[in-house]
């Protein structure tokens, strides 16, 4: 394809008109408008610099799901043109990913629909974030998950989908819909759209609350202290996210920063806008994840 | 779902006269040369594209450029059915797909090999081959090794030679590496237990064996299970070893529950696989072999990275693999169908070694009706962790200027050499 490029390029060059001294251009252009065909083909631009595509994320690109740790390659903030996007990113010990299953709720290929309940094996540091992992073993298949504060190896932990018409009293570390679980309940690793594995309340220590459900809809205070109004077949787990004690590490020295792979900020003073210091407003409003019907007009 | 070696999705091999060619001789898919990028070539590949998806609408007749010969603007690519050569070359086969071979079945079967480390290791080696482990070895088996006329001449004094001959002497490198310095001790010790053949002729009667594939089909409940693989070093006789628990124990083992693991289900981190031979029982030997007994396996420490095994992954890994040479020898003498209770019990020994940590398995196959959980069951004898010497230092431990461990052996411990030697002259006294 390279070569048609550059063979199409080459046959478009030599068809247009070279550039002529203006004494020889009524000659020269009476005697080259015979040569010249009528078939000037267009011819795009062609690169000649390596692939412009500077982050290949193809160690990220993999179907089957694994619990071996996979290389990772960094990409220091930059973006896929190769300029820095975001400002401090950059260097720290290298990391293996370990792919966590967000998706609490997934059956094994022959057993869908009954409650499980899954043993877990190790709780163990994870460098990718700041929450501890666990690898949990149930029937068939082992798979990671965020660990809650006070899962220890050995433990039995409980995922289901059923909403009943009692709530269950839920033990820390189980997987309930939000239907199914108390009002009141500290619970992480929340969904927002049933079946898309959780995206919110995963960091180290924090939990959201169930506040009210709401006719086949609950409303979650997520810890930030906004509300959000999820369907309540969301599968979300009990409990705190494990190593709650995230937030009050000292980290003592700029070296430690730099093994996390924050690089330091400019050094320079600048003079802050309108952007900087502390505001007190209001909280947003609830925020809503549940597509309501459209009311027809007529 | 056919057993592969892992080939990764990535190769990072893009050369067209490169090895990373597949098993049968053609070209992998990974496999492309790209001349697009002038970037090093050892990067992962990106993953092929999906062509656009054409839409067939049925009835309407596509006016190809076909029969023009050169492409034409505005008409349709002809599609011709692939080529395919009209005889068989195997620098060119691509296998078919699982569900198209001819062994596929669609019941999946669960396969052991030497690679697989399972979660629970011992518990579940135990209940996948419905057998009861009991720790420690047989009192009448270790007080074999007690008797002075067993004993080797100079036993303590030679066998530490062995140890620091395995473990000093070997290399011209500081150091000998792990791998060298446990198959080095385990060679030497089998050659200074066979220095006994003078007193005990039986032990000519053995042979050693390696390299050996081996093969045993049986089913738990509704599952079907093998065992297949190259195991280690095996120690093969003439005669078959005797009987080591009596009648009556064997009967009370039916009494025993085998502990379950729930929620974790047995075939955990076992292989699947759909296309297999049902019945495939080997026992690594063909025809009349003269040592056709299996008398002792001998398991150390691979240096594969993939296959790490941490130490309860290897006894179960030495329970799996003494329990499929005891299945294989029953199959044979016995036929396929289950027996529950055999009249004379296969006996199987196994040593697995790390080159200074020693387990020791005695293994008896009392039944091959192993498809209930109740019943008869076969036994095991096991010792675990048992230590040869504490330490073998080059280079002496000194902590705050204080020699903590000197240089050279030391700790060592003459039982586990007496436990060695009575396993290995066990049947030949």
């Amino acid at each position: 394809m390279a070569l048609s490029c550059l063979t199409r390029a080459l046959r478009s060059l030599t068809l247009s008109k070279p550039a002529l001294l203006s004494s020889q251009a009524p000659v020269a252009q009476l005697k080259l408008g015979t040569l010249v065909s009528s078939t000037i083909s267009q011819c795009r631009g062609f690169l000649t610099t390596a692939s412009l595509k500077q982050n290949r994320t193809y160690w990220k690109q993999r179907d089957k799901y694994t619990t071996r740790p996979m290389g990772m390659k960094k990409t220091g903030g930059r973006d896929h043109t190769g300029r820095i996007r975001t400002r401090g990113i950059g260097g720290g010990h290298k990391q293996k990913y370990r792919w966590v299953d967000f998706q609490r709720l997934r059956y094994e290929p022959n057993k869908e629909g009954q409650p499980f309940e899954e043993k877990v094996v190790e709780v163990r540091y994870d460098p990718c974030r700041s929450a501890d992992i666990a690898l949990i073993a149930g029937g068939n298949r082992k798979r990671w998950i965020i660990a809650t504060e006070k899962m220890q190896a050995g433990d039995i932990i409980k995922t289901s989908g059923v909403i009943g018409r009692m709530a269950v009293s839920a033990n820390e570390g189980d997987a309930y819909p939000l239907g199914a679980l108390p009002v009141g309940t500290l619970v992480n690793n929340l969904e927002v759209q049933p079946g898309k594995g959780s995206q919110y309340i995963r960091a180290a220590g924090t939990s959201g609350v169930l506040l009210r459900k709401v006719n086949g809809t609950a409303i979650v205070q997520l810890p930030s202290k906004q509300q959000v109004q999820v369907l309540e077949t969301c599968i979300v787990t009990v409990g705190r996210v494990s190593n709650i004690d995230h937030n009050k590490r000292i980290i003592g020295k700029a070296g430690r920063n730099r093994w996390l792979g924050i690089r330091p900020s400019s050094g320079l003073w600048k003079r802050k806008g309108g952007w900087a210091g502390r505001k007190i407003k209001p909280l947003p409003p609830m925020k809503s994840f549940i597509n309501l019907p459209l009311i027809s007009t007529i | 779902m056919i057993p592969k070696a892992t080939v990764s999705l990535f190769s990072p091999n893009i050369f067209l006269n490169a090895s990373k060619l597949s098993a049968h001789g053609a070209l992998s898919p990974q496999t492309r040369r790209n001349l697009r990028v002038s970037h090093c070539l050892a990067a992962k590949v990106p993953p092929p594209k999906k062509p656009r998806e054409k839409v067939e609408i049925p009835g309407l007749e596509m006016v190809t450029y076909g029969d023009r010969m050169h492409y034409v603007p505005g008409l349709a690519k002809p599609v011709y059915p692939p080529w395919e050569m009209s005889f068989k070359d195997p620098r060119y086969y691509r296998s078919p797909p699982a569900q198209e071979m001819a062994l596929y079945k669609d019941k999946p079967c669960y396969v052991f090999n030497q690679r697989t480390s399972i979660l629970e290791g011992v518990r579940q080696a135990a209940w996948l081959t419905k057998t009861h482990v009991n720790p420690g070895l047989l009192p009448h088996l270790i007080s074999l090794a007690a008797k002075p006329e067993n004993q080797l001449p100079d036993q303590d004094e030679r066998v530490q030679n062995a140890i620091k001959h395995a473990r000093f002497w070997d290399t011209t490198e500081p150091r000998p590496r792990k791998e060298k310095y446990s198959n080095a001790l385990l060679l030497n010790l089998l050659h200074l237990c066979a220095s006994l053949q003078p007193t005990h002729p039986a032990v000519g009667r053995r042979i050693l064996a390696e390299n050996y594939s081996l093969a045993a089909t049986w089913k738990r409940g509704e599952d079907l299970f093998q065992i297949r693989g190259q195991n280690g070093l095996l120690h093969c006789s003439m005669d078959p070893l005797p009987q080591i628990c009596g009648e009556q124990e064997v009967l009370e083992t039916s009494d025993r529950v085998l502990e379950s693991f729930y929620p974790v289900s047995p075939t955990i981190d076992l292989q699947q696989v759909s296309v297999y031979k049902e019945e495939m029982n080997y026992t690594g030997f063909r025809g009349e072999y003269p040592y056709p007994h299996a008398h002792t396996l001998y398991f150390l420490e691979t240096s594969d990275p993939n296959c790490q095994l941490r130490p309860e992954q290897f006894r179960a890994k030495m329970i799996m693999f003494t329990f499929g040479n005891a299945l294989a020898r029953a199959h044979k003498l016995y036929g396929v169908r289950p027996h529950s209770l055999l009249e004379c019990p296969i006996t199987v020994q196994a040593v697995g070694t790390n080159g200074r940590i020693f387990q020791f398995l005695v293994f008896q196959l009392n039944t091959t009706d192993l498809s209930g959980d109740d019943g008869i069951k076969n036994q095991a004898w096991l010792d675990e962790d048992v230590e040869l010497y504490d330490f073998a230092k080059v280079r002496p431990f000194i902590k705050r200027k204080e020699v903590k461990v000197p240089a050279g052996l030391a700790g060592y411990k003459p039982e586990t050499f007496g436990k060695f030697l009575a396993l290995y002259l066990h049947g030949a006294v």
